[in-house]
């Protein structure tokens, strides 16, 4: 029998290598259709951007778009801000279609000790806020576990009002939302949730795999390969996105494909 | 003659012929009259349910900081009432004087995805903090518990008929048996009249030369509740008698049994009416029907002679004086034992006190109300027993209403000139809370006193927001920068003099306040002291369509047009547009679309509609962290620093809003948790005459300082570094991964209450 420790290194070893030969593979044929965007850094999303874009014009006789409903074409016919020259070395994995990634194991993070419990974050200095909204979410991941997402969703909604600042339940919301087939909506909880959290690499690989997961749903698999390569960087040992990028590449030398 | 006699008979007898066949087929058709309406209604829908509007449920949970006070007030409000034993039945509490500790038997409640079982638990207090909650049933520490919700109104047509049907077969036989005893001893042995009870009671009303006794069987009852009016005239009696009649042919006893118990009216508390058995148990005794003693089986059947005059709620005498009569008649008829009658002659009545459902939040029903009616008609709403379950928090719409009638009235004891000039010119006000993360609008008060004005000027009234509009051309210049070049920062200097602006050959010059103005002044300065000057000329150089499309982002629907003075507020919008906006900056750039409107179930608690808590961040969380603490120095040091000197020291972040008529006084403010906007002013052209500062902003300090008491104290917290973790977003500098920020800003926010999804 191997020990955890064993299990970890050897789940890191492989996501590593998978991440690399990613980044080695040959372009995949379903990625024409989809124009490679401009991918942002973290930097273009600084609160004032670079170069002041011109005044927008007059959009008031606009039809208004439905709630949720900004298309994606929206998004991609508006030109993007030029991210900073000196940062796209840096992230790599940003600017990269399927099999574009450079990402080398050495950028890969060794696999992260498992951070998932809740109850373990209820420790003394903790407000009573911040424990009966982590006691929430256990309840609400629990009955997600179970299959029950319509049910943990009032319990995590229960979460962010008792303790707004609480990333998890927004993470748990977001895959609540997935759960219920409600992938952009699960985005939306899951950008809040990144928002949220600070330095907590473990718990951020688990956001960007599920970023990942709802963006295959949506049909995405660029920007999920892409959130899915993030996540093993942050998190080698992130066993969904390992997964995922393992059927992704599956997916793209299926024949059908 | 003979011939003659004869020819007078023969019409005579072909006119009674006449006359009696048209009166047989005059009766046959009313009697098949009779029976088709029987029928219709024994086989058709025979109640109305009105559906029932509930608050939000209360999370107790340890840690929180509750008063024993409050608690047992709010279980109170809840039906509860407080035993001197321990909690021994469904709906008892117990304060324990000795440990502080509360003990509650909690309701069964049904929520819209799950049924809560009630069940035995200990709260206990240290001071004013939960600091134990123990399920006593089975020893287990909990650490949150789930009050039910509060039912806040009904809505009906006419009459407000409370009543669950049950079947016969779950009525205990004794229930049935107390009521057959005392209102128709002989109903299983009659065809729907009783001839020999008609007789006793003409008997006993002759002997004692007054209305005594009714000979009306329990058929009669059930036609006469159905169809009939309570007048005692032959006109009535005779439909009555014969529907009886009709019914007992076509149904069976146990039919007729069934819809009587659910039938019969049996109190009042406030609006509404206590119909049929079940309902009763739970109004009076607040306890199943199974769960009933004798004595109270009895005060029950006792109450359907007279439920209001023999309540034991109006009169424990005459309550009990009936009790005792229907208990003789048990005991006579051998349906209890010596032993039983005893017992339940030493029985003590129920004690508590009646809570009457009285809508405390008029408005905020009427707000449900029309996100309702787009999907159900009135005949649903009014008749079909829907459960609707709201966002309102009770306790803040209490304080809300109170925080702005008695605001109101000390602007008016403090300026005579705002007194009420006529009949409809009352100086107005509306207060409308939400809680930033989930959209959920806690309280809303649409105007100061109801019963004379349903106009919800939370939502109806379009007014300028002056000052109040102030922040979005402050986040537009931190978010895009000047058209000039140049990126803002608190820290930025501003030129806070006299300017034309001129725009589509047009001149417009602001002012400021008192015209004076402050030469150079910070970025940060010029919007804690609302400069209109530096403000303007900001607003300029960011471009009026940029500011126009923040305000948009951020949640404002109203069509803004793009002139210079939207700047300073001239464009028109709603109290709870300007919530939605600033609500998405105190939760950190994510706007949350506004729910009253929670879930909606059936009368079978089947779940027809749930609206969830939609997240959709807008801009990004940097900035918003920016702009909330740019706009805490409006309350630290700029022109809300009013509301630390009356005593609310909680960080929060607010902003003013003045118009240049002096019509519209606003203030809104938020602490990272709870978010109100005050408005005052009149509904005409009449002016106040007073500021933001002046008029709106004690208001809003006396609501949050009251709302706020048990809240813990947060205060907003910086985003993630960037870089450690990138935020993300959909438009404009606030972009997500894998998406490219738009040169364009994004189209236009819209949040919608519609978009809910029907399960």
């Amino acid at each position: 029998m191997l020990s955890l420790r064993t299990k970890n290194s050897l789940l890191g070893a492989t996501a590593g290598w998978l991440v690399f030969l990613y980044g080695c593979a040959p372009q995949r044929p379903y990625r024409a259709p989809l124009p490679t965007p401009a991918l942002p850094t973290p930097q273009s999303t600084a609160p004032i951007p670079a170069p002041p874009p011109p005044e927008p014009p007059d959009t008031s006789r606009r039809p208004v778009p439905q709630e949720g409903k900004i298309r994606e074409q929206d998004i991609r016919t508006k030109s993007p801000t030029p991210p900073p020259a000196g940062k796209e070395t840096k992230e790599p994995s940003r600017q990269a279609g399927i099999g574009e990634s450079h990402t080398t194991p050495e950028a890969v993070s060794p696999a992260l000790p498992d951070d998932s419990s809740l109850l373990a974050k209820i420790t003394p200095g903790v407000t009573a806020q911040r424990a009966a909204s982590l006691r929430l979410t256990d309840e609400g991941r629990k009955l997600l576990d179970a299959g029950d997402a319509a049910k943990a969703l009032p319990r995590l909604e229960r979460t962010i009002a008792i303790d707004s600042t609480n990333p998890y339940g927004y993470f748990y919301l977001a895959k609540a939302q997935n759960r219920l087939g409600r992938y952009k909506e699960s985005l939306n909880f899951l950008d809040v949730a990144e928002s949220r959290l600070s330095g907590e690499p473990f718990w951020l690989a688990e956001v960007h795999a599920l970023r990942g997961d709802n963006y295959r749903a949506l049909g995405q698999p660029q920007r999920a390969e892409t959130s899915y390569v993030q996540s093993l960087r942050l998190n080698s040992g992130n066993r969904t996105a390992a997964d995922a990028l393992l059927r992704l590449q599956a997916d793209a030398q299926s024949p059908t494909k | 003659m003979l011939k003659s006699k004869l020819r007078i008979f023969s019409i005579s007898l072909v006119t009674l012929l006449v006359i009696t066949s048209s009166g047989l087929v005059f009766g046959a058709w009313y009697l098949k009259q009779l029976e088709d309406t029987v029928t219709k209604r024994f086989e058709g829908t025979k109640w109305i349910f009105p559906s029932k509007i509930y608050s939000d449920s209360y999370l107790l949970y340890v840690g929180i900081s509750l008063r024993r006070d409050d608690l047992a007030e709010k279980l109170r409000r809840l039906g509860y009432f407080e035993s001197q034993g321990a909690p021994r039945a469904r709906g008892e509490y117990r304060i324990s004087r000795s440990d502080g500790s509360v003990e509650i038997y909690l309701h069964d409640f049904e929520y819209p995805t799950e049924q809560l079982k009630g069940m035995p638990v200990r709260i206990v207090l240290q001071g004013t903090t939960v600091a134990r909650i123990e399920n006593l049933a089975t020893g287990q520490e909990m650490f949150h518990l789930e009050l039910e919700p509060e039912l806040v109104t009904g809505l009906y047509e006419r009459i407000w008929q409370e009543r669950t049907v049950v079947k016969l077969a779950d009525v205990p036989p004794l229930v049935t048996k107390a009521i057959l005893a005392i209102e128709d001893e002989r109903f299983f042995s009659h065809h729907g009249i009783d001839p020999i009870g008609i007789m006793r009671a003409m008997w006993v009303n002759l002997r004692n030369m007054s209305f005594q006794q009714g000979g009306s069987t329990l058929t009669q009852q059930l036609m006469k509740n159905f169809f009939l009016t309570d007048e005692r005239t032959m006109s009535r009696k005779i439909p009555e008698a014969l529907m009886a009649l009709i019914a007992e042919r076509k149904y069976s006893k146990e039919t007729i049994l069934e819809n009587y118990l659910n039938e019969i009216y049996l109190g009042q508390k406030g609006s509404q009416g206590i119909f049929g058995v079940w309902e009763a148990a739970q109004f009076y005794f607040a306890k199943p029907l199974s769960d009933l003693t004798v004595g109270e089986t009895a005060l029950l059947a006792g109450l359907v002679r007279a439920p209001n005059r023999l309540s034991p709620y109006r009169s424990a005498e005459l309550a009990t004086k009936r009790r005792n009569v229907v208990l003789a008649k048990l005991l006579d008829d051998r349906i209890i034992t010596r032993k039983q009658y005893d017992a339940a002659l030493r029985e003590k009545l129920p004690q508590r006190a009646l809570v009457k459902v009285t809508n405390d939040a008029p408005f905020y029903v009427d707000y449900l109300r029309r996100e309702l009616d787009e999907n159900y008609s009135s005949a649903v709403l009014n008749k079909e027993g829907l459960r609707i379950f709201s966002g309102l928090d009770l306790q803040l719409q209490r304080i809300a209403e109170r925080a702005l009638v008695e605001g109101l009235k000390k602007l008016e004891a403090a300026h005579p000139s705002l007194r009420r000039h006529s009949t409809d010119d009352g100086l107005e006000g509306a207060i409308v809370v939400l809680r930033p993360q989930t959209g959920e609008i806690k309280a809303m008060v649409g105007g100061r006193n109801y019963q004379k004005s349903q106009f919800n000027r939370v939502f109806q009234a379009k007014r300028q927001p002056g000052s109040v509009f102030k922040p979005f051309v402050y986040l537009a210049a931190l978010m895009y920068g000047g058209q000039s070049g140049v990126q803002y920062t608190p820290d930025s200097v501003l030129n806070d003099s006299p300017f034309t602006w001129n725009y589509d050959g047009q001149n417009w010059q602001p002012t400021n306040y008192n015209n004076e103005y402050f030469g150079a002044v910070t970025f940060r300065r010029a919007l804690e002291n609302s400069l209109n000057s530096a403000t303007s000329r900001l607003a300029q150089d960011v471009g009026i369509r940029r500011v126009r499309e923040i305000a948009n982002r951020l949640g404002i629907q109203s069509s803004l047009p793009a002139v210079p003075s939207l700047a300073l507020g001239s464009a028109e919008v709603t109290p709870l547009e300007v919530a939605v906006a600033f609500s998405t900056l105190a939760n950190g750039g994510v706007r949350a679309r506004p729910l009253a409107v929670r879930n909606v179930m059936d009368q079978n608690t089947r779940l027809l509609e749930k609206r969830d808590v939609r997240n959709e961040p807008v801009i990004n969380p940097q900035l918003a962290y920016r702009m909330n603490e740019l706009l805490k120095g409006v309350l630290d040091r700029g022109t809300g620093a009013a509301a630390r000197r009356f005593g609310f020291t909680r960080p929060a972040a607010g902003k003013t809003g003045t118009t240049n008529d002096y019509k519209d006084a606003w203030f809104v403010g938020y602490t990272p948790d709870l978010l109100a906007v005050v408005w005052v002013g009149f509904d005409g052209p009449r002016k106040i005459g007073l500021s933001g500062a002046e008029a709106a902003l004690p208001i809003w300090t006396d609501f949050m300082k009251s709302a706020t008491a048990s809240m813990p104290v947060t205060d907003f917290i910086a985003p993630a570094v960037e870089g450690e973790s990138a935020p993300a977003g959909k438009c404009g500098p606030f972009s997500r991964e894998g998406e490219p920020p738009p040169a364009e800003p994004c189209p236009p926010a819209v949040q919608s209450t519609r978009s809910a999804e029907s399960l």
